[in-house]
Formats: structure tokens, C-alpha cells, sequence
């Protein structure tokens, strides 16, 4: 295992759970009352460099940061970040590396993991279903991830490509 | 195929963790074991959110100021327009003040002086939507403590309920968890509101002698709270259901999506420290205070 690699996956989290808790924040670029949730475009990004059980354990790092940081119950983020990496990991090695697909994969994913959250949260009793605007809750941020996939992807590309090839590709 | 194999045991193994570090945070939510975690956490990111938030304020407020060019416009006409209102208002208030002080002399109101407060700065938020938490830039080291309540300019803001040295996490009383107990200022009657998550609060009331009125204010009631504290308007005209429950809709009266200087009350000790019940429908747990008095906010 690479552990620059990691390293920079590490790194790359923390800067998004930063971005995400501090620029993209109500007064700051938050439209419309959402933002966009950059950490689990990390996570997909970095699936594609990254071996699969470190894949996953990312996943788990980056939700548990962001429940650390959040309001609601620890484990929900954790859980939720987990599954999307593992489904990514299953998508990298159907999907080509087309910037639409990458688009389309950040953005079903995206819809996937805020709804794993609402689901888990509900079951823990937080009501998070029952939300009046749950609905855009979900949706808007994952059209945000959709609008700042490709440069966000294009920067974990950057910085994890070319130390060593994508294990999918080997 | 066996890399497969060995990351989906990982993946099971780790969303059974998830949801056993759920059950474990709900289990121990009253002895605050998971807060020491996310304290801790807060603590380290800390310096990080608030070295970001000094390197891109002035960009960001660039953005949000080409971006707003019009509102900023509208927002400039109202303004003077609500400064032609401010003056005729004042010329209004200095006579009401007047009354109210020979009122007060009247009844030997005991008017104590201002709560001490201690202004702070928000630059973080929680990591997503769904979370209605702000991270203030004073902690324990400025005698912040869990519990103490934080206003602004317009009115009550939340509660803090998580402190570490050097910040502090606000949690907003648009959170469904927090129930606040106020008062209608026309009609001294109680009730508590609480948050939807989104949009205007929901006040209840119990045997609510008279209906509450649209544009009708609200003000805290006292007990976890300071009393007096201005917490919303009621949006729609109600009146008691069944002869028993009413229920309305409030909007807030502090804009939670402009939220930069807030105070916290330090010199309030909230008379009940019993957390409160868990869930929006909980009415929350308010001790009788003294006869409410004013607050300079």
C-alpha cells in the first residue's frame, strides 16, 4: 500500500469536511439555504486510486468526521459514507473514466448517502424523515456535488494519480 | 476477486461499528460520552476552520457581494426607508420610556441590571444541512459553559451544548431537540416552541385561555432560558383545539442564515439543568422564575 497515497486521501478529507463546515456555511456560499457536501466526492474520487479496503476504511474515517462535527448521532454519517464507498468501489470497475459518468456516479451516490443518513437517523429516533424539507435536503446538496464534481475530482486525480496506477486498472 | 471479498468483510464490519457507535451515543447521550468525542474533535479542528474562514472571508464575501449586487440594492432602499421609520420611532420610544419608568416606580419592580455577556464570533457550522449547530469563537477559557443562552441583535439564537477552551457549538432553537418556553407578550400566556428543522417553529400551548394572533410576539418565559428574550411572531391566527391544545406556526425572530456576532449570556445561570426531553412533541421542563424583567440586548 502506498501510504502517500493515503496520506493525500487523509489530507484531502479533512480539507473537505473544513471547506464543508466553514466556506460552505449559511452567510458564505450557501444557495438557497444548502451546500454542498465535497467530502463524499473525496471519497468517490479516491476510490479510484486507492486499494478496496482502504477504500472503505476512508469511507468510515470521513463519516466519523462528520458526525464528530455534526449534530446528530455518531456512527449515521460513518455508516452511510461506508456503503457509498464500497458501492463506488463496485462502480469504478464497471464505469469508464467519461467525465458524464464520473458526473452521474457523484451525483447517485450523493443521493445515496444523504438518504442512507436520513434512514439511519430516523431509526435512531432524530425524526430526520419527518423533516419538512427532507426532500431538498437531499437533493440540493447532491446537484452541489454534481456542480463541483469535476474540479474536485480533477484535484484527488491530481494528487493521487501517477504515484502509482489505479489498482482497478492493474 | 479475493480483494473483493476481503473489502466486503471490511464493509460489514464496519457499518455494524456505525451503527453499534449510534446505539452506544444514544445509550450514553445523558452521561455525555459521545460529547467528549465531538469536543475533542472540535477542539482540533478548531484552528484549521478558523484559519480557513480568515483566508476566505474577504473571496467568499466578494462572491456573495457580486452575487448579490441587486439585493444589495433592495436591501439599501429598505434600509433607508426603515431608517425614516427608526426616527419616528425613537421620538416615540423616549415618551413610552418615560411612562415605563414611572410605571416601574409605581409597582417597586426590582429591575436588576444587565446579564454580563460575552460577544463571539461564529466560524463553523455542522458538517451538513441537517445539522443546526454554529461553532462560536469562545470557550471555556471566556466562561462559556454548557447550557448558557446566545442571542443577537434580533432575538434569542439557541443554547450552547458543547464547549471546549477555545470554541464553542450553539445549538439553534430551529433544532427539533430543543424546546423553548415562552410567553405571549400580549396576553401573558405560556407555552413552548420548538424547531421543525426548517422554516418557522411550532408553538403549543395548553389550556390557552385566549387564541394567539397572528403578528403576536414571543418572548422567553424564564428558566433555561433568561426571560424576555424576544424568540418570534406568530404566523398564523389559532385558537385552541379541542378546548385543550393550540397550536401555530412562528417565525423565528433572529435570521439564522445571517448569523456572523452573537452574545452569550453569561451571567444567567439556567434554573433547571435537567436536559430536556428528547423529540419536538416533549414540552420542555421550565422552572417559575421571578416576574420577568427587561433584557438589554
Amino acid at each position: 500500500m502506498n501510504q502517500r497515497r493515503v496520506g493525500f486521501a487523509l489530507l484531502l478529507v479533512v480539507a473537505a469536511v473544513v471547506l464543508q463546515t466553514t466556506v460552505f456555511a449559511p452567510g458564505r456560499i450557501y444557495p438557497w439555504g444548502y451546500g454542498p457536501l465535497p467530502v463524499i466526492i473525496v471519497v468517490i474520487g479516491a476510490s479510484r486510486y486507492l486499494e478496496p479496503e482502504t477504500t472503505v476504511a476512508l469511507g468510515f474515517t470521513a463519516g466519523l468526521l462528520m458526525d464528530l462535527l455534526g449534530g446528530e448521532w455518531l456512527g449515521l454519517w460513518a455508516g452511510a459514507l461506508t456503503t457509498v464507498a464500497y458501492v463506488g468501489l463496485r462502480l469504478v470497475d464497471e464505469a469508464d473514466e467519461g467525465a458524464l459518468s464520473l458526473i452521474v456516479g457523484v451525483g447517485a451516490l450523493s443521493v445515496l448517502a444523504i438518504t442512507l443518513f436520513v434512514l439511519a437517523g430516523t431509526l435512531f429516533g432524530r425524526q430526520l424523515l419527518s423533516r419538512n424539507n427532507v426532500a431538498l435536503l437531499i437533493l440540493v446538496p447532491s446537484l452541489y456535488n454534481v456542480v463541483i464534481a469535476l474540479p474536485t475530482l480533477a484535484l484527488t486525480k491530481k494528487l493521487m494519480k501517477g504515484r502509482q496506477t489505479p489498482w482497478s486498472a492493474r | 476477486m479475493r480483494r473483493f471479498d476481503r473489502s466486503t468483510s471490511l464493509f460489514m464490519i464496519l457499518l455494524f461499528l456505525s451503527f453499534l457507535l449510534a446505539t452506544v451515543d444514544v445509550r450514553s447521550s445523558e452521561s455525555g460520552a459521545g460529547d467528549s468525542l465531538r469536543s475533542l474533535a472540535q477542539a482540533a479542528f478548531t484552528p484549521l476552520q478558523k484559519a480557513t474562514d480568515t483566508v476566505t472571508r474577504p473571496i467568499v464575501g466578494f462572491i456573495d457581494g457580486v452575487a448579490n449586487l441587486a439585493a444589495l440594492r433592495d436591501e439599501n432602499e429598505r434600509l433607508r426607508a426603515d431608517l425614516r421609520d427608526a426616527e419616528r420611532r425613537i421620538q416615540d420610544a423616549a415618551a413610552l420610556e418615560a411612562r415605563v419608568r414611572e410605571l416601574e416606580a409605581m409597582l417597586n419592580i426590582d429591575v436588576p441590571g444587565d446579564f454580563a455577556t460575552v460577544t463571539a464570533s461564529i466560524f463553523a457550522q455542522g458538517a451538513t444541512g441537517f445539522d443546526h449547530v454554529r461553532i462560536i469563537d469562545k470557550g471555556s477559557a471566556d466562561g462559556i459553559v454548557v447550557g448558557q443562552a446566545v442571542i443577537d441583535e434580533n432575538g434569542l439564537v439557541g443554547r450552547i451544548d458543547l464547549v471546549n477552551a477555545q470554541s464553542a457549538r450553539v445549538i439553534l432553537i430551529t433544532d427539533p431537540s430543543v424546546s423553548v418556553g415562552v410567553k405571549v407578550v400580549t396576553t401573558n400566556e405560556s407555552g413552548w416552541t420548538s424547531g421543525q428543522g426548517f422554516g418557522p417553529l411550532t408553538l403549543t400551548m395548553y389550556r390557552a385561555t385566549r387564541p394567539v394572533v397572528e403578528g403576536d410576539g414571543l418572548v422567553t418565559q424564564g428558566g433555561r432560558f433568561p426571560p424576555n428574550i424576544r424568540v418570534g411572531t406568530v404566523r398564523n391566527t389559532a385558537t385552541l383545539k379541542a378546548g385543550f391544545q393550540l397550536v401555530t406556526e412562528v417565525d423565528a425572530t433572529a435570521d439564522f442564515g445571517r448569523l456572523g456576532l452573537v452574545k452569550v449570556i453569561v451571567g444567567f445561570s439556567p434554573l433547571d439543568v435537567i436536559e430536556e426531553p428528547a423529540g419536538p412533541q416533549a414540552p420542555p421542563i421550565t422552572v417559575p422564575t421571578q416576574e420577568p424583567v427587561g433584557v438589554e440586548q
